[in-house]
């Protein structure tokens, strides 16, 4: 008895020491805890919105601060850093070539026209979170909310344009016109979120009406070609013409002073043996022809001269001329 | 006796551990708080953040959003007032403004969002059966900006509403808060989110849509064929004009220099008589010249000129 007692105070103040022991470490690890509880870094793109009790009380800048452990709590929202949606489509891995999908985004690109055509319409929504407080305790949802006002915009948008200006011309008008929307209805819902740009990705009709657009792509090219064609076609002859032309008249032109010259010429010519011969008209005449003759007559082949008693001969040498 | 101390005073603090945690309680800036008492609801509602008491034990707290809540209705086949299908996704956010009436009215936001899809379904459907489809897909009326020589062939123009989207929004909006009245709720904003027409329409709309397209492209084709033969036809005329224009400046340059030079002749040959026999025994001597050569054979008589002498010597 006396040793179990013995024994049992032996144990106790073993105990007992121990327990102390054990109690550092105890308040070791509360106040490493504490610690760790009361410091907190925030991000240089970050804002740190701190509750007490679950109220808000104050906004951190980036940095080390200290805040009071377990009562107060600390929220870090990223306002600096720029966010994106994507709506019609996903984007399935980023990188140099970034590759996309479009399974079971119809219903968020498909949308109705003012004409009452459909086109299929993907855009982005880049925001960036300017007002922390509002983001955190205004709006259950808000990414969700932004992405509902974002449909409801870019439907309502569209459906106030045709189809041809959807596809065409109204793309920068359209995606200026759904930002200040979509603005517009982010302030209202108190979101604290802030559209920075909204951009047009592919705007196509839909996809069993492609081929008919197209089609009238084609068309207005096969229209421009046929008139490129007709129109080098009379570029390749109507300068020639002209050519021609010019060509003619300048012949023309050479004929005429040709004509005139020669004219002229034989005019002078004529003239000048007129006055010698009027002086003596008989021996020149007959000067004239006797010269004439004696130039002629040495080129000729045959000359036969006869006297009026010879005729009978001819027809000997008519047959001689044509047996040669 | 040491230990049992111990065990009281532990026990003791235990004891009013319990009672402070279920006296304080502690309100979020995203929440908000009824208190009731065996099932009954005590006091106003505690609607600011921060640390609130109740009586321990008897008073319950019963926490409720304070943000604006979302409502995404299911996508429903409506007909408009013209006889069209139309699938209407509409969404609406909607805020608990008085936690005490929506907590006897509605319990819990399951309940809430139940009797919300009975209201705002019903209101959706009927202001969009009262309406044509396109005063539910337009908003306003503007002239559609030209898109050049596709617009034109279309004829492209939006007929004019009279109501509009936005309109029609307000409307269901203003009629689903007046159901809602009494539910200690506010809808902050419905939106028709998604608008499609129902299959059938649908493949109808894009029959509709390629035979247009279609004809703008035979239109295209048929412009492209008729101005081609326009410029064709103008490369006719303008060579037949420039041609005979030349033929004729040729001719009359020609006609113009024939007369001179018929002039200049007559004035040298046509002096006096004897200016013209001259000129015609000139002109016969130069026929000799030029039409003489050695394949011709000439028989001269003694008789002539130029050989009479042969026979005699007068």
């Amino acid at each position: 008895m006396i040793l179990n007692q013995l024994n049992a105070s032996d144990r106790y103040a073993k105990w007992k020491k121990s327990l102390s022991y054990y109690r550092y470490i105890l308040w070791g690890i509360i106040l490493i805890v504490l610690l760790w509880t009361t410091f907190f870094q925030v991000r240089p793109e970050e804002v740190g919105v701190i509750t007490r009790f679950g109220k808000y009380i104050r906004k951190e800048e980036p940095g080390l601060h200290i805040k009071f452990p377990i009562l107060e709590r600390v929220y870090k929202v990223a306002v600096e850093r720029q966010h994106k949606e994507e709506f019609g489509f996903r984007t399935t891995s980023t990188g140099i070539k970034s590759q996309f999908s479009k399974v079971g985004t119809t219903d968020e690109s498909l949308m109705l026209t003012g004409d009452l055509n459909l086109a299929d319409v993907e855009w982005i929504v880049q925001y960036r979170i300017d007002d922390p407080y509002k983001f955190l305790f205004k709006v259950r949802e808000p990414i969700a909310t932004m992405r509902d006002i974002s449909e409801a915009c870019m439907r309502e948008i569209v459906g106030d344009r045709t189809v041809n200006e959807v596809l065409t011309v109204g793309r920068a008008e359209i995606a200026l016109s759904v930002h200040q929307k979509i603005q517009q209805l982010c302030t209202e819902y108190l979101l604290g979120i802030k559209i920075e740009q909204v951009v047009l990705q592919d705007v196509n009709p839909p996809d069993p009406v492609k081929d008919a657009f197209n089609a009238v792509n084609q068309a207005q090219q096969e229209k421009e070609t046929l008139i490129n064609q007709a129109r080098s076609e009379y570029n390749k002859i109507i300068p020639r013409a002209k050519g021609q032309a010019e060509e003619t008249i300048q012949k023309a032109e050479g004929y005429a002073t040709e004509r005139v010259n020669n004219a002229l010429g034989e005019a002078f010519r004529f003239n000048a043996l007129y006055r010698e011969y009027i002086k003596a008209p008989e021996v020149t005449k007959r000067r004239i022809y006797l010269e004439t003759l004696q130039s002629v007559i040495p080129k000729l082949g045959n000359k036969i001269i006869t006297d009026e008693k010879g005729n009978n001969i001819l027809p000997l040498l008519q047959m001689q001329l044509n047996n040669k | 006796m040491k230990t049992k101390k111990i065990i009281i005073q532990l026990a003791i603090f235990l004891v009013a551990l319990i009672v402070i945690l279920d006296t304080i309680f502690k309100v979020k800036e995203t929440e908000q708080v009824v208190i009731t008492q065996f099932g009954k609801p005590v006091g106003k509602a505690k609607i600011t953040p921060g640390l609130k008491i109740k009586v321990p034990f008897i008073q319950k707290t019963n926490f409720f959003e304070k943000r604006f809540m979302e409502w995404d209705g299911d996508p429903n086949q409506v007909p408009t007032k013209d006889k069209k299908f139309i699938f209407v996704d509409t969404y609406a956010r909607w805020q608990i403004t008085d936690p005490l009436q929506f907590f006897k009215r509605l319990t819990d936001e399951r309940g809430a969002q139940s009797r919300l899809s009975d209201i705002l379904d019903g209101e959706t459907r009927d202001y969009i059966a009262n309406h044509n489809l396109e005063e539910v897909v337009r908003t306003i009326n503007r002239v559609p900006m030209s898109s050049g020589s596709i617009g034109e062939e279309v004829g492209d123009t939006l007929s004019d509403i009279k109501v509009g989207r936005q309109k029609i929004q307000d409307l269901i909006l203003i009629s689903s808060n007046e159901k809602a009245r009494d539910l200690g709720i506010i809808i902050l904003d419905v939106r028709l989110k998604h608008l499609n027409y129902v299959e059938e329409v649908q493949t109808q709309v894009y029959e509709r849509m390629k035979s247009e397209r279609f004809r703008i492209a035979e239109k295209f084709r048929s412009e492209g064929l008729g101005e081609a033969s326009i410029i064709n036809g103008q490369k006719e005329r303008d060579l037949k004009t420039i041609q005979s224009e030349a033929f004729r400046r040729a001719e009359e340059i020609k006609g113009l220099a024939d007369a001179r030079a018929t002039a200049i002749y007559a004035g040298a040959y046509n002096q006096s008589a004897s200016s013209r026999s001259l000129y015609s025994f000139i002109k016969s001597m130069e026929t000799f010249e030029r039409t003489f050569d050695t394949t011709t054979t000439v028989i001269l008589s003694t008789k002539s000129e130029l050989y009479k002498y042969l026979n005699v010597t007068e």
